[in-house]
């Protein structure tokens, strides 16, 4: 909906849209039915009169409700009980130290800094309870100052505009300075001299310096991705490629080519879980969960018949469980050898009260009594290991469905 | 759909490599209706040709499958996806599932048993892996002897019945639905109906606690 000139419009609301900082001065020009840039033109005059337009600005900015919103920026900071504390506490602050500024004696800026104190409480109001809507419309006109300050530079009429302000604010700095000596309260004199010429120097050098601090951050930005292509080419390097020509060098044998392709995915998802870690986890497994995947890696690497590995729930290691992942380990083994198959099941569940493993193929199976007594893989491996333990091992096979090895491993003791 | 009809399958990939060789694969066993190798495309002709099953790539730019689920689901909700990934990875599987696939299947996944999952898929059925009934029944059952660290969940209302998480052992132990139903001496419809009754629960379980489940999984 856009204003027109001429018709005064109720109620008196900051504006939303086409603002240059609170929206004060278009929502002004609104509620009286006049232009725009009238009242920009008398705010503008009215803050050389002793900074007052500023005071008054502010004053309105924190009093008058948005348009589309319900509460004023100065209710909204005073309906929080922290908001006040923090406003109240600045605001001795500011009072204590104008005051000691006046002992300086500093009477000809009185008026001044006492308005300029006022606005800069003001401002700290704005910045802490301003709506999201508006922070967010005052963070986007900041970071586009800054943009225009550091890039547009080139444009003659910006650069005479910045380097004329410049000038004169570190002159003014510096003829205050200047006087010291002649009269009482000097003291006031430096310090408002000091930093004018600070302010003048800044406004001078302001875009010179956010370049250099942005080109450098870019760089080491640069700098950090490509040393993470490095590293990633690196792995790749060391891993990929290596794999990717011994497969083509061994492309005649089946096999050998689903090993590496195997060891090669393994290799690339552990790598991907976790890159910092990687290659540094040659210590010895130390949970149940790690150390099933760990005959999974053995099984795979030496026999080309896959491992399917799903564990349920984890827990530590202790001796009898280490036992019943040597028996684990010997079942996937005999799969792996003798089933015929290139798929062997592993299935490991902590339960309450204990654990259980199945190994399961869907191979050639055998007949479970006719296998001799001094066979010894069985019988020792797996059976007698599991009864030393307390466990127990049953082994279920048939011609045309394949084996399946079922351990369980009571857990006298929580195990931590 | 009868058993002696063809599926019609819509394939969703951003390999091509993969989508021939799925093409291949499985074009004497269903009728592949078309594909996409992208979000936006994918869902627009989902609409239009409305397959019995769409086997859905989960990595994809643009928000991937869980993207196509979600903008198809908006106009039609009685499509059936099949989740098909490299990725066996818990936060992956969990998400997919949630979001409304029927099941999840690995690449390497063989033929045959590809053909199986899609058929079941189109008959209405939840296809569940190993790996995903093992997730399951990780997340889903607290033990004692566990990892302190490790987190788990036994809210009443997401907790399964025996003879569900019997199901699910099972599978997760490597039998196919037949061996279950032989095993568990129930019929094979009532095998589905149980990791059907699964699935549901999966989808309508506490969404934040299942994302926490599958992320610290991953951590640990």
């Amino acid at each position: 909906m856009r204003h027109e000139p001429g018709r005064p419009e109720r109620p008196f609301r900051r504006n939303d849209d086409g603002v240059v900082l609170g929206g004060v001065c278009s929502g002004l020009a609104r509620r009286l039915g006049v232009e725009v840039a009238t009242i920009r033109l008398i705010a503008l005059l009215s803050v050389v009169v002793l900074g007052s337009g500023v005071a008054v600005y502010l004053a309105l900015w924190l009093g008058v409700v948005r348009r589309g919103e319900t509460e004023s920026i100065f209710s909204r900071a005073m309906s929080v009980k922290r908001e006040k504390e923090i406003l109240f506490v600045v605001a001795i602050a500011a009072i204590t130290f104008l005051i000691a500024f006046q002992t300086l004696g500093l009477h000809a800026l009185g008026v001044f800094l006492w308005l300029m104190t006022l606005s800069a409480l003001g401002v700290l109001v704005i910045w802490r309870d301003s709506s999201d809507a508006e922070r967010e419309h005052l963070r986007e006109g900041a970071a586009d100052i800054v943009t225009r300050a550091s890039s547009g530079s080139d444009k003659w009429q910006s650069v005479a505009l910045r380097t004329g302000s410049g000038v004169v604010m570190a002159l003014w700095g510096m003829s205050l300075l200047s006087r010291v000596g002649n009269e009482t309260g000097a003291a006031a004199y430096v310090l408002v001299g000091a930093g004018a010429l600070v302010i003048g120097l800044f406004v001078l050098f302001a875009p010179w310096w956010i370049r250099t601090f942005r080109d450098l951050s870019f760089e080491r930005r640069a700098r950090i991705r490509a040393q993470d292509r490095a590293d990633m080419a690196a792995h790749v390097h060391d891993s990929v490629m290596q794999t990717l020509s011994l497969i083509q060098r061994s492309s005649h044998d089946a096999a050998e080519v689903t090993r590496l392709a195997r060891l090669q995915e393994r290799d690339l998802r552990a790598w991907l879980a976790n890159p910092e870690t990687f290659g540094a986890s040659s210590s010895p497994p130390s949970t149940l969960s790690e150390s099933a995947l760990a005959i999974e890696r053995e099984i795979e690497d030496n026999y080309g018949v896959g491992v399917d590995v799903v564990v349920v729930g984890d827990c530590n290691l202790n001796e009898s469980i280490t036992a019943l992942l040597a028996a684990g380990r010997e079942a996937t083994l005999n799969a792996a050898k003798w089933s015929g198959t290139n798929n062997v099941s592993l299935y490991v569940e902590v339960e309450t009260g204990q654990i259980s493993m199945f190994i399961r193929d869907q191979g050639r199976g055998f007949d479970v009594d006719s296998v001799p007594d001094d066979r010894q893989g069985i019988r020792r491996s797996i059976k007698e290991r599991m009864t030393r333990h307390g466990g127990s091992a049953v082994i279920r096979s048939s011609l045309e469905t394949g084996t399946e090895v079922e351990l369980h491993l009571p857990l006298h003791s929580r195990v931590q | 759909m009868s058993d002696t009809e063809r599926p019609r399958v819509f394939l969703v990939d951003d390999h091509a490599l993969i989508r021939a060789g799925i093409r291949s694969e499985l074009s004497a066993f269903v009728e592949i209706i078309g594909e996409a190798d992208e979000v936006t495309a994918a869902i627009e002709m989902i609409i239009e040709r409305s397959p019995d099953v769409v086997l859905l790539d989960v990595h994809m730019p643009d928000g991937g499958g869980l993207a196509v689920i979600n903008g198809v689901a908006k106009v039609d909700a009685s499509v059936k996806f099949l989740a098909l990934s490299v990725s066996d990875a818990a936060e992956d599987v969990i998400a997919i599932v949630r979001a409304g696939a029927r099941g999840y299947v690995t690449k390497n996944i063989e033929g045959p048993e590809l053909v199986e999952a899609i058929r079941r898929t189109a008959a209405g059925d939840a296809v569940f892996s190993r790996r995903l009934a093992g997730f399951v029944l990780d997340a889903f059952i607290a033990k004692e002897g566990q990892l302190a660290s490790r987190p788990s969940f036994d809210l009443e209302l997401d907790q399964l019945t025996p003879r569900e998480i019997e199901v699910l052992r099972l599978i997760a132990r490597g039998y196919t639905y037949k061996e279950i139903a032989l095993q568990l001496d129930i019929a094979n419809k009532t095998v589905e109906s149980h990791v059907s009754s699964v699935l549901r629960k999966l989808q309508l379980s506490n969404r934040y606690q299942l994302t926490n489940w599958a992320t610290e999984r991953r951590l640990l």
